[in-house]
This record gives structure tokens, C-alpha cells and sequence, in this order.
């Protein structure tokens, strides 16, 4: 099923899914009652995927304007929508899925042309991981908390971070991700490979470095 | 340190033919660890790959921490999302056959 861009359809989600998104106590009985147009029902599923829709579209999009107002198309979408959902797979999977279709979307009407990903988001020479060759460095094992990461994370390329989003964070598979961003699969796999490498380098330097390189991406 | 040229030594596995396969090695699902013979010999005797495949893996773990938010959007969402939904009805029920 295809609306207005959407790709509903309900793929089988790989195992990584079904760990990642477990079944939420309540959910079930609210997306059937929701399905049948209850209001609170409705308002109880946005209460439970209202932040991860949120963070996930604040992620990929690195502006707060632009994420509430695709938080609030999503939930309206899912509003719409929702009789279409079979319990084929998770329903956050499935709402993600939505959502990251739906940013996508909107990010191509602002002129980023997904379609030919490989010379659109691909990052500049500067942007780009530097190979590693024989450099030694202190291991990042342990070092790493939730907020560096995500600073990191931030100040990535904008094709790189999406690639590691939808892969380490979300958990979609490489084809999923290749359908979405219209893509190859081996498109995909490198660009995640260049992400993580970009990370490390990031990860291993000093905070004060991360901060310049996110000011850098936001300036774009 | 472990340079290229030293791996060079081990079944001619470079660091840049090792670091070549990891894309697919990580795809693979097995982390970086190679089935390879040529290729798990140079991990085993390159401190540099193989500090690399155990960083790139720890980043990979490390992901799951940000799949849990710690953001959530403003009330205006809601109240823009229960409009959105009242227009709906509106007009569902303004073309409904009488």
C-alpha cells in the first residue's frame, strides 16, 4: 500500500526488531480501540511512542521546529492509517518506519536528493574518516557514555548519520534501509562503515574538537 | 606499533586489504571477526586492525544506549495533533452520505 509517498506496507522485521521493540503492556488493546476511533485510546499510544518518534525525528533532522512538526505529521499519519496496521510487526516498528518515511520525504522537498544518495550525502574529503593505518590510540572501550555518543552522533555528516540511525539505533536492515533512502544495499553497509569510523575518530577526541565539528554541521 | 608493511609479512594481508573487507565482515553479522584463514591471521597478529574491529564494535554496542529517549516534544505537538484529528472528523463527517 502506497499513500502519498508512504510506503505502509509491513515488511518482515529482522530479529533485531523484535528484541529492540518489545511489546509494551497496554499497547494491543489500545491500537484495536484506537482502530475503532476511541480518542483516549489514540492519546495513550502518543503518550507511549510520543518520545521516540520525537528523538528519532530530532536525530535525523538535528532541529527541534522541524521535529515537533514532524512528530506531530506522523502521529496524524498514524491517526489516519492505523486501520491499515495488520500486528504483521511490531507496531513501533512499524510507526518508525512511517515516521522515517515521512522525514524523508520532507527532507527531498527541501532539495536533498536521496535518490542518488551516493553523490548527494556522501561528506567532503574533510568530512570523510581518515583510514587507519598503524596509528595507535587509547582504546574507546568503556569510555563512552550515552551523551558523548550522541553529541558524536550529532555532528556526523548527514549521510552518515542517517545510515547509523536507521542501522545501530533503530535497527533496520541494510535492505530496509536501502528501500528507504533508495540506495543499494552495499551503498548502505559503506556508509554505516564510514559513520562508526567517523565516530571513532570523533569518540577519541577531545570534547572541545566534537563541539566544533557539530557547530561545523549545523552551519550547513 | 604495528605497521602495514610489518603485516605485510603475514599471508600478504595489508591493513588496507583487511580494513577493505570490513563493511561485509560487520554486515555479516559477525562483528568484524572474519572466516577468512588470511584474514584472521592478520587480526591476530595486527594490534592495529584488530584495536579498530573492537572499537567499531563497541560503537555499534554502545548505539542501543540512545534507543532509549530522553527527549520529548513540547505540548503544542498534542494540541496541533487533536486539531489535525478534529478537522478530520469534520470533514469525514461533512462527506459522509446522509
Amino acid at each position: 500500500m502506497e499513500q502519498q509517498g508512504l510506503r505502509m506496507t509491513e515488511t518482515k522485521p529482522g530479529p533485531s526488531l523484535f528484541k529492540r521493540n518489545p511489546p509494551i503492556a497496554g499497547e494491543a488493546e489500545a491500537i484495536e480501540s484506537a482502530k475503532a476511533g476511541d480518542a483516549e485510546a489514540f492519546s495513550k499510544l502518543y503518550a507511549l511512542h510520543k518520545r521516540r518518534v520525537y528523538t528519532l525525528c530530532l536525530r535525523m533532522l538535528g532541529n527541534v521546529s522541524e521535529a515537533e512538526d514532524m512528530t506531530q505529521e506522523a502521529f496524524l499519519h498514524l491517526f489516519r492509517k492505523i486501520g491499515s496496521f495488520r500486528g504483521e510487526s511490531a507496531f513501533s516498528t512499524w510507526l518508525h518506519r512511517l515516521t522515517v518515511n515521512l522525514v524523508l520525504m520532507h527532507l527531498r522537498k527541501k532539495g536533498l536528493n536521496l535518490v542518488s544518495l551516493e553523490e548527494t550525502i556522501n561528506p567532503s574529503e574533510d568530512d570523510a574518516p581518515k583510514r587507519d593505518f598503524g596509528s595507535r590510540d587509547p582504546q574507546l572501550a568503556g569510555s563512552v557514555d550515552r551523551v558523548a555518543l550522541e553529541r558524536a552522533v550529532a555532528s556526523l555528516p548527514p549521510g552518515y548519520r542517517m545510515v547509523f540511525i536507521l542501522h545501530d539505533v533503530e535497527g533496520f536492515e541494510h535492505n530496509e534501509i536501502a528501500t528507504m533512502l533508495e540506495c543499494s544495499t552495499g551503498n548502505s553497509k559503506s556508509q554505516l562503515h564510514k559513520a562508526r569510523l567517523k565516530l571513532r575518530e570523533l569518540l577519541r577526541q577531545p570534547e572541545q574538537s566534537i563541539q566544533q565539528a557539530g557547530l561545523k554541521e549545523a552551519a550547513q | 606499533m604495528t605497521s602495514q608493511n610489518s603485516n605485510s609479512k603475514s599471508h600478504d594481508i595489508s591493513c588496507a586489504d583487511f580494513q577493505e573487507q570490513l563493511p561485509d565482515l560487520f554486515a555479516s553479522g559477525s562483528n568484524g571477526v572474519p572466516e577468512d584463514p588470511d584474514l584472521v591471521e592478520h587480526l591476530k597478529t595486527c594490534e592495529n586492525c584488530s584495536a579498530l574491529v573492537r572499537d567499531l564494535q563497541y560503537i555499534a554496542d554502545q548505539a542501543s544506549l540512545l534507543l532509549q529517549p530522553t527527549l520529548e516534544p513540547s505540548d503544542n505537538v498534542w494540541k496541533r495533533i487533536q486539531e489535525g484529528m478534529d478537522s478530520d472528523r469534520i470533514h469525514a463527517d461533512a462527506t459522509r452520505p446522509k
